[in-house]
């Protein structure tokens, strides 16, 4: 048992009091995250927006969906090939397949050139692959464009927050006290007049100004190299059309076999969501005519140049080393496992790493920077109770990827001291309580 | 040849009572289960925390006692013990391991053992809900149907479904050893279970790790039903008393 471990277990108490503590913000993401979470968990099973639920809709194509992931993982090589060669020669992308995380971030460096402002959507992937923090670095302003994730720059929210809507557990006074701090405008405290605000100032810049805009992709079509990406606001709609630039940052395991596969993946993340896109961009290369003489040119109205940075970095070594996260290839970011998950439930954003909510950001953390972060993130607060194998609609087992990176803390001397006093009198006594 | 009731570390330490209830109820319907003083702990509780070369030694250790004591079958009414074994020492021991693991619930759930016991709620109808413990739905044979066989087939009981059930219940929150170290866990968590029990009139639990957190909960939260544990709900019922009195 070492020190490291006992400073880090009363680490993990005093977040845990911070999150118990009323007024503090820990503790007010913890309230609106259990109202939020009930929610989501509820609408599974309710017929929500359609004759089955969501939860029907995932039972019927789980098999289907577990079968073309396991497909796309045991084949990666073959299939981010077949993908990359289609998007260059067919799509007239630029496509990079970057090896590490470093790589992928000077590759978007340098194809950001002299920008000095990148306008984004919501992207799990640019915080994985590190993008965020090298834009910080460079001091490029990085100007968010989901309304949630508006809110949380606004707010300068610094700690973690839900995927799905960053900026929800905001309340509208809050935000209005906050529009008038910061921007010295007065608004009602109503939802439309906050989304009345942002139409009439910011849609005009979305519209006019941005030159290089920075996507993810929900999921990429390796048949035909088409990236699709789901959407209810519009502003990937702008940022994909009205740009000089659009840049795709995303992970190789973002990709699946075919077209169809692609699609299915884009409408399972919206109905577990619940959330219906009311867009859904199927991109397959820049804009383009051939109305002068049948001629070829790229760049008509919508964005001139697709550059795709596809990112290795850890997911071909997780399958051929066998690595315990090797069955977190087959998540496809749906979020399930986050509102579903015991400890997110009773602990909020405290259980939780810089990559996101729950086991999900926690295993992005240790897979990015080790045991300690992992450990310090919350990792012993999982009960194992694989609610999040149950939700997945690809199956992925968080909770027994979890319990492998606690062996590997106890290993460390990073367990808390109460559990390996357990252990230690199971191991010589055979009897934990003895 | 030779059958085990194997009571499992916490129910031993803290629940005496429904120990010597569960005996009661086994040997009543098979006397040739016994009890053997002291055994070894299945290693459930340090699995997170131990090397798979570690837990091996462990879990061999535990398979020679019980070929020491001629072990051949065994019921628990862990949920832990019951989980552990049929999920992880086949991982360990491969074909080693041939001791037939029951959980009190499969046990119970068999026809002519329902048929022996003839269970009757003594008053005119009770509505009660079961939790699905995460150990006995995640285990390699998962036990999910045998409760609600059980408790559908004693006369004027009825069986509520929670709003989450089976593989989609709520987990307590003392899984995993969290228990003893972060049991905050289950402050918000044990307390929704009582919120999603709709008409339900007590909370039955199989597993005595679900049974310690949900019932702190419910003294915390001047809860007024009642958590009862199975083996002391057929119990009550084998004697003819009301379990809710």
């Amino acid at each position: 048992m070492s020190d490291k471990g006992k400073e880090l277990y009363n680490k993990v108490k005093s977040k845990i009091d911070t999150v118990q503590k009323e007024g503090t913000l820990e503790n007010k993401f913890g309230m609106f995250w259990k109202f939020a979470s009930n929610m989501k968990f509820r609408q599974h099973d309710l017929r929500y927006l359609y004759e089955d639920s969501s939860r029907e809709f995932v039972e019927k194509y789980r098999d289907q969906l577990i079968a073309m992931k396991e497909e796309f993982v045991q084949n990666m090589d073959f299939y981010v090939e077949k993908c990359i060669k289609v998007m260059r020669e067919a799509n007239n992308m630029t496509v990079y397949l970057a090896k590490t995380n470093e790589e992928a971030q000077d590759i978007f460096m340098k194809e950001i050139g002299e920008t000095k402002v990148i306008y984004k959507s919501k992207s799990n992937e640019a915080k994985d692959i590190g993008i965020i923090d090298v834009l910080k670095k460079n001091n490029i302003e990085i100007k968010e464009t989901d309304l949630g994730d508006v809110l949380v720059q606004l707010f300068d929210y610094k700690l973690p927050s839900f995927g799905i809507g960053p900026g929800a557990h905001f309340t509208r006074e809050e935000i209005v006290a906050k529009i008038k701090e910061v921007h010295g405008v007065e608004l009602e405290p109503k939802a439309s007049a906050i989304v009345k605000y942002y139409r009439e100032t910011y849609r005009k810049e979305l519209l006019n100004d941005v030159k290089v805009s920075l996507t993810s992709a929900n999921v990429i079509s390796a048949e035909d190299g088409t990236i699709i990406l789901g959407e209810n606001e519009g502003n990937i709609s702008l940022l994909t059309r009205a740009t000089e630039k659009h840049i795709v940052v995303c992970g190789i395991t973002k990709i699946v076999p075919t077209i169809l596969d692609a699609v299915l993946v884009a409408k399972l993340q919206t109905r577990i969501n619940n959330v219906s896109f009311s867009y859904i961009s199927l991109i397959a290369g820049p804009s383009n005519t051939s109305d002068v003489q049948g001629e070829r040119v790229l760049g008509m109205y919508g964005a001139k140049e697709v550059v795709v940075i596809l990112v290795d970095d850890w997911r071909t070594d997780a399958f051929k080393k066998d690595k315990i996260y090797k069955d977190f290839l087959k998540c496809i970011g749906c979020r399930t496992c986050n509102y579903a998950c015991t400890a997110s439930r009773a602990f909020g954003n405290i259980f939780a790493s810089k990559y996101g909510l729950g086991a999900d950001g926690i295993i992005r953390d240790y897979i990015h920077n080790g045991i300690e972060a992992a450990v310090k993130d919350g990792l012993f607060l999982c009960t194992g109770c694989e609610n999040c194998r149950h939700w997945c609609p690809v199956s992925v087992n968080l909770g027994e990827i979890m319990k492998s990176i606690k062996k590997e803390a106890t290993k460390v001397g990073l367990c808390p001291p109460p559990l390996i006093e357990y252990q230690q009198k199971i191991l010589k006594e055979k009897n934990p309580f003895r | 040849m030779s059958k085990l009731i194997y009571l499992g570390c916490l129910s031993t330490r803290l629940y005496d009572s429904t120990c010597k209830n569960a005996i009661k109820i086994i040997q009543f319907l098979d006397n040739e289960y016994q009890v053997i003083e002291n055994p070894p702990c299945c290693g459930s509780l340090a699995y997170n925390m131990t090397s798979d070369e570690i837990m091996k030694k462990h879990v061999e250790f535990v398979n020679d006692w019980f070929k020491t004591n001629n072990i051949t079958e065994l019921v628990t009414i862990c949920a832990g013990c019951y989980s552990y074994f049929t999920r992880y020492y086949k991982e360990f021991l491969g074909s080693e391991f041939t001791v037939k693991i029951q959980h009190f619930l499969q046990f119970l759930a068999e026809p002519q053992n329902l048929h022996k016991l003839n269970l009757k709620y003594p008053g005119n109808s009770l509505k009660v809900n079961y939790h699905d413990a995460c150990h006995l739905r995640n285990s390699s044979i998962p036990i999910m149907e045998e409760p609600r066989i059980i408790l559908n087939s004693i006369e004027n009981i009825e069986l509520i479904e929670s709003v989450y059930n089976k593989t989609k219940s709520i987990c307590c929150g003392a899984g995993g050893g969290v228990y003893s170290i972060f049991k905050e866990n289950s402050d918000y968590n044990a307390k929704t279970i009582f919120d999603n029990m709709k008409k339900g009139k007590a909370l039955l639990t199989a597993c005595p790790f679900c049974y310690t957190a949900l019932n702190r909960i419910r003294d915390e939260n001047n809860i007024k039903k009642p958590v009862i544990k199975f083996e002391d709900f057929i119990a009550k019922l084998v004697e003819g008393v009301d379990p809710i009195s």
